[in-house]
């Protein structure tokens, strides 16, 4: 395991393009948190009636422990960003050629799939760790005057972990198949922003059914709840998408096993 | 003598299209072994298949008596089809990954190499800034990492410039006379003369023959004969062979006989008693590329 990690540390170590994109996503956690902090201060500081009847109705979202949840809903919208890190990852494997001399330089093809999921579980808890370190930096400096513990909603750490591994392993399972970067990220970025988001919507309002949240991506879009200013829209829906989410821990553990035994399988049978 | 790599009916498809046809033989330890065949013969299939980039869908190989294994290949240096490294790594830097999946070698044995293939000057420089030839040499010095005791080398020659090709060919020949197994595939059939001891011919998938290269690709002694009057000669040289030919442009006449049968002072008196007198003979090997020409026929 040591000689795998080392291997892949001296594939990334020297890779301009790698720690460029790396640096941009690492900026882009904390930026679009703050981002939206200001908005949130920009309208509620407003003296009019609307701007106070919005700080009563939204409360401070950004508060421990309420700003776990908020933080970790804001932050997964740049699932992208990673994602474009894990599918150069893979397809430059194909594009170089260096898989196949990977496994005639003498590791197994599971060797080689093994340090592809040990890469995409680093990312994501690179990527959970910005999100931690963000949402307790911000959230420990707007609580004042919040209640409740502030650790109370910390799980939401655990549960964007999981959602980022979950997606991250989506976007590797792209990259494998479809080998050419550009398309792969095309393809991925693509079927995330509008095939599927359409296809959950049009089951959800044309045919009244549900079946969309066992779509890949929102299966775990479905572990980050709203913030709870948005849920006071339909709080029946809000409370039920809440209890959903033990469900929906479930179905993603078993998306992810589904997808790397996939991976495995595909790399194990496939000519390279 | 002890087989490194045992092959036993590898049948490899590609679709409809059959790759490797039944294909076996044994590669004998200390041989220099070629796998000779024309574009599109399978020659670099069935080195892909023994490093397990290929799957076979029929027939076994052993390494060494066991089925081939990632353990089995650590110790193999390879260089398959096209020198595959990180673009954007340099030289050193992607010897270090070679050293770090395969184990062979230390990080001496890296500048070792890099100085054998003449590219230690380059070795801080990006692998996409090497001309076709300096990536060519750092596929070699990434197969020559650690000296391991077997190679499997893919056209080992390709890209490289005139000097490289002697300098390739020398190398191993210094190999085989270290006591090192290299199986290599090439369609150079001069290449294959002048270092091979054994060689495997392929045409499209078929295994036409296999054996030592003296055997296989060297087979009749062709006796080139000139007298006053070439068709006097040419008629009674017809007594003792079926395959006379007059060359009216060298002013000779060719004799084919089988292998190791042309006596020269035989023939000489033969002549002589026939009433013709000899102004020039000599015995010469059939040319291997005629001899190729004639197995593949292409």
């Amino acid at each position: 395991m040591t000689q795998i990690i080392k291997t892949e540390w001296l594939k990334i170590k020297n890779y301009p393009a790698f720690w460029w994109v790396f640096g941009i996503t690492a900026l882009t956690y904390p930026g679009v948190n703050y981002l939206f902090l200001y908005v949130y201060y920009d309208i509620t500081k407003q003296h009019s009636t609307a701007g106070q009847v919005l700080k009563v109705l939204m409360g401070n979202p950004f508060a421990l422990p309420e700003g776990w949840r908020t933080m970790a809903f804001f932050s997964s919208f740049f699932i992208y960003i990673p994602s474009i890190v894990v599918i150069m990852l893979i397809t430059n494997e194909y594009t170089y050629k260096t898989n196949r001399q990977n496994i005639i330089d003498g590791w197994s093809r599971k060797n080689f799939m093994t340090a592809k999921l040990i890469d995409v579980l680093l990312l994501a808890a690179i990527v959970t760790v910005l999100y931690a370190v963000v949402a307790f930096t911000i959230g420990l400096t707007n609580s004042e005057g919040a209640t409740g513990g502030k650790w109370t909603l910390s799980y939401y750490i655990g549960l964007f972990f999981l959602q980022t591994f979950s997606q991250l392993s989506i976007a590797f399972t792209v990259g494998m198949l479809v080998r050419k970067a550009f398309i792969a990220l095309a393809v991925f970025t693509f079927y995330s922003i509008i095939v599927e988001p359409i296809a959950v919507n049009v089951l959800k309002y044309r045919y009244k059914s549900e079946a969309g949240r066992f779509f890949p991506m929102e299966i775990s879009d479905r572990l980050l709840t709203k913030p709870v200013f948005l849920g006071k829209i339909d709080e029946t829906a809000y409370q039920h998408s809440i209890e959903a989410v033990k469900y929906h821990v479930a179905y993603s553990i078993c998306l992810v096993l589904l997808t790397w035994a996939f991976c495995f399988w595909l790399n194990n049978k496939r000519d390279l | 003598m002890n087989s490194v790599l045992t092959l036993n009916k590898i049948t490899k498809f590609y679709g409809k299209i059959q790759a490797l046809k039944d294909v076996s033989f044994n590669v004998p330890e200390g041989s220099v072994f070629g796998i000779l065949g024309p574009n599109g013969s399978g020659k670099t299939t069935l080195l892909s298949i023994i490093l397990d980039v290929l799957k076979a869908n029929n027939g076994k190989f052993l390494w060494f008596g066991h089925p081939g294994s990632p353990d089995q290949r650590k110790k193999i240096g390879s260089l398959l089809e096209t020198p595959n490294f990180y673009h954007y790594l340099s030289g050193i830097n992607n010897l270090r990954i070679t050293q770090s999946i395969s184990g062979r070698g230390t990080a001496a044995d890296i500048d070792e190499v890099l100085k054998k293939v003449r590219l230690y000057e380059r070795r801080k420089s990006r692998f996409s800034t090497f001309s076709l030839g300096m990536k060519q040499r750092l596929a070699i010095a990434a197969a020559l990492l650690g000296d391991p005791k077997v190679l499997v080398l893919d056209e080992p020659t390709n890209g490289l410039d005139p000097v490289g090709i002697a300098e390739i060919r020398q190398l191993i020949i210094e190999l085989r006379n270290s006591g090192h197994t290299i199986i290599m595939a090439s369609h150079l059939l001069d290449e294959v003369e002048k270092v091979c001891t054994h060689a495997a011919i392929l045409r499209t998938g078929t295994l036409l023959t296999t054996g030592e290269v003296e055997e296989i690709l060297v087979d009749d002694d062709v006796v080139e004969l000139s007298a006053a009057d070439l068709n006097a000669l040419a008629n009674l040289l017809q007594q003792l062979s079926k395959n006379v030919v007059i060359d009216n442009k060298l002013n000779t006449v060719h004799v084919i006989f089988p292998k190791g049968q042309a006596r020269l002072d035989e023939i000489n008196s033969f002549c002589f008693k026939n009433g013709i007198v000899l102004n020039h003979l000599t015995l010469k090997k059939k040319r291997l590329e005629a001899r190729f020409f004639e197995l593949t026929n292409n």
